[in-house]
């Protein structure tokens, strides 16, 4: 009996994240882009436009239609709770249910990470090795590990790799960073 | 005389085997990326956009139009097979191709889609051809308060068209603004946005963005799934297609009717030359007139290959009007198109009222890969590759989505040699990830980002023209007739909805 509204709680709680957080998340940004606007100086001057005029006006706009797209969120949730969750349950993945962590499954954590890595490496250590060990590891990733069909993995890492050097440097001229050029 | 054999000069371009391969190339990976599930063409020209810096302006352009239109069509191979549409363009046709299918005239329901794609195509790229030109003209009366007036129109079209979702449309929109506020004033020598770095002096770059908002989205998106291979081979299997079974009888095309075709296709070019309408709604809008005047209405749903014509037809047909208000006003209403025009910005051109006459020699190859693409590479790579199309959309989605992952972060990098783009390009990939997650059209930030410099130019030069005074927008004449254009669409698309009349909600 406890165990039910205790479940449906965390259901709507996790419904509520992306709709109401994600233009909450706009709306700081905005706010933080609004007073850089007004830092600008004033909107007119002499009857005139100025730089300011514009991003304040956007940014008054956009305020309004996130108010309006949190305003929407809280009420959808106050109306029918159940309903959305069910909908949200359906109209997620046919998996069960991932974990999420800040709005952001494992799986997406793992290419932001993966390319992030990927950036800082490609300036350090070059093309070649960067690429070949991002591209293993993300096939890794798409194919949920390394314990099958690991070989076809590593043969896939090179071809990428090797495939992706004689596009960029070879057929288009794109001079790429190596190791031994840093 | 002059722009009659431009055009045809467009068509000698293509006898140059460089620019032929890009097109044939291009076409193949429009139809690979329009097939499989997930990937669209908007994706292919998107990993385009970077190598564009080191082809050649009319090659980069050849191959996008073939990309567009392959992508176009391709959708349909997956929606009629195993009713998963690869392109949200072929939605209706999976009403009526999969059904088809489970009757054992598969083959035939990818015939229907590639002739009317043909016939849509064509003419499609033929209505181009002869109304650009004259759009062109219509373009030059248009003053900057009609300019402001335009731009706000197709914006606020782009907006209302993102059917039950208006809000997440303005929110997307309007940060797509914002972002390109970022960097110079458009008028004055004045950094706005910088936060004190120097990066971000010169703006944000096209590149990052619409290779954040369709390829590193897309990557992320797909991380979540647990699948090995983008189509199931177990599906595969069941959905065998023979050659000889392409070709539609003669009594069926005949059934379908001329009229039809061309209706199709001439509604599909007026929905492409609106702003954010793009091919799912042009397949839709034609689909909904081909059942109303229909003999046999009751035969939609369960099978029929008028409504497979008539979306078709359309969705291709769309691929023409979409250039249309890109090449003469230089407003992009759908993706393709915008990126199409960050080909040409890249090149340093820009496009107008005056594009058309100017770099006409530029231009008409694309022309002419559209209508070649259409009237001879779709039937072409039916019948070639028809056989095969499912087994070459099923692979290892490992193998798929690193390769695409190392094109775009790679391509990133091509624009100014820089990891910076290739960071920026992360950044708006995960923002990209958010706002899809949500259901905010990522069409409307790339079009808010491509249109707003343009906005604020035209309405900081019309207020000065006037001592900034607002009422120039509703005194000069060719701005009054975009603001009621804007009001009539209002009054239609938002207060007096169209009835989907349970289209999209009947089971496939």
């Amino acid at each position: 009996m406890t165990s039910k509204p205790s479940s449906r709680q965390s259901t709507q709680r996790s419904s509520l994240g992306g709709e109401f957080f994600v233009p909450a998340a706009l709306a700081l940004i905005t706010l933080v882009y609004l007073i850089s606007a007004i830092q600008l100086g004033p909107p007119m001057k002499g009857g005139n436009m100025t730089a300011s005029f514009f991003p304040i006006a956007t940014a008054i706009l956009m305020l309004i239609a996130l108010a309006c797209a949190m305003v929407h969120a809280l009420r959808g949730k106050a109306k029918a709770p159940e309903e959305e969750a069910a909908a949200n349950a359906e109209s997620s993945d046919d998996a069960p249910r991932r974990r999420q962590y800040v709005g952001l499954s494992l799986g997406a954590i793992g290419v932001v990470v993966l390319t992030a890595g990927y950036l800082l490496a490609f300036d350090l250590i070059g093309y070649f090795v960067a690429t070949f060990v991002y591209v293993l590891l993300l096939t890794g990733l798409f194919s949920g590990g390394f314990r099958e069909k690991w070989l076809t993995k590593l043969i896939a890492a090179i071809v990428i790799t090797v495939a992706g050097y004689l596009l960029f440097e070879v057929v288009f001229q794109v001079r790429l960073p190596t190791l031994w050029s840093q | 005389m002059d722009s009659i054999s431009g055009l045809l000069g467009g068509f000698a371009a293509l006898a140059n085997p460089e620019t032929l391969l890009y097109m044939i190339g291009g076409f193949l990976i429009g139809t690979f990326f329009g097939a499989v599930p997930g990937l669209t063409s908007v994706l292919a020209i998107a990993l385009l956009l970077p190598l564009t810096y080191s082809l050649d302006v009319t090659t980069a352009l050849v191959a996008c139009a073939s990309i567009f239109m392959a992508g176009m069509c391709s959708g349909s191979i997956t929606a009629t097979t195993i009713n998963i549409p690869g392109a949200p363009s072929s939605m209706m046709t999976a009403l009526e191709g999969y059904p088809m299918q489970q009757r054992g005239e598969g083959a035939k329901a990818l015939g229907h889609a590639a002739l009317g794609s043909m016939i849509g195509g064509s003419l499609g790229a033929l209505l181009l051809m002869v109304m650009a030109p004259l759009a062109a003209d219509v373009a030059l009366l248009i003053r900057t308060p009609g300019k402001f007036s335009l731009i706000a129109f197709a914006l606020i079209v782009i907006i209302i068209s993102q059917r039950g979702s208006i809000t997440k449309g303005m929110i997307a929109t309007l940060f797509g603004v914002m972002i390109a506020t970022i960097g110079i004033d458009v008028v004055q020598p004045l950094a706005r946005f910088t936060f004190g770095t120097s990066v971000l002096v010169q703006g944000i770059d096209m590149m990052p963005l619409i290779i954040g908002t369709f390829a590193i989205s897309e990557l992320l998106i797909q991380a979540d799934s647990r699948s090995s291979r983008t189509v199931d081979p177990s599906m595969i299997q069941a959905a065998k297609v023979r050659r000889r079974d392409f070709i539609p009888p003669l009594s069926e095309v005949r059934e379908i009717g001329v009229m039809r075709y061309l209706k199709s296709a001439v509604i599909g070019y007026a929905v492409g030359i609106l702003p954010g309408a793009g091919g799912s709604m042009a397949a839709f809008v034609s689909y909904a007139e081909s059942m109303r005047s229909s003999k046999h209405p009751e035969r939609y749903g369960k099978g029929n290959p008028e409504g497979i014509a008539a979306a078709e037809c359309a969705n291709n047909s769309m691929c023409g009007g979409a250039f249309v208000p890109m090449l003469t006003f230089g407003i992009p209403g759908d993706p393709t198109t915008a990126i199409v025009l960050g080909v040409l910005v890249i090149n340093g051109l820009q496009p107008g009222p005056q594009f058309m006459t100017q770099q006409l020699d530029l231009i008409a190859p694309m022309f002419a890969s559209l209508f070649v693409s259409a009237l001879i590479l779709i039937p072409l790579t039916l019948y070639l590759l028809g056989p095969y199309f499912l087994k070459i959309v099923s692979i290892r989605r490992d193998v798929l989505y690193s390769s695409i992952a190392i094109v775009a972060l790679v391509g990133s990098y091509v624009a100014t040699y820089s990891t910076f783009q290739m960071a920026l390009a992360l950044v708006f990939g995960v923002l990209a990830y958010f706002l899809r997650k949500q259901k905010y059209p990522t069409v409307c930030l790339l079009l808010g980002f491509v249109l707003g410099p343009s906005l604020e130019e035209y309405c900081r030069r019309a207020l000065s023209i006037n001592d900034g005074n607002p009422s120039i927008f509703f005194t000069s004449p060719d701005s009054l007739f975009f603001i009621a254009l804007t009001v009539v669409f209002f009054y239609f698309m938002v207060i007096r909805k169209p009835k989907d009349r349970g289209l999209g909600t009947r089971p496939a």
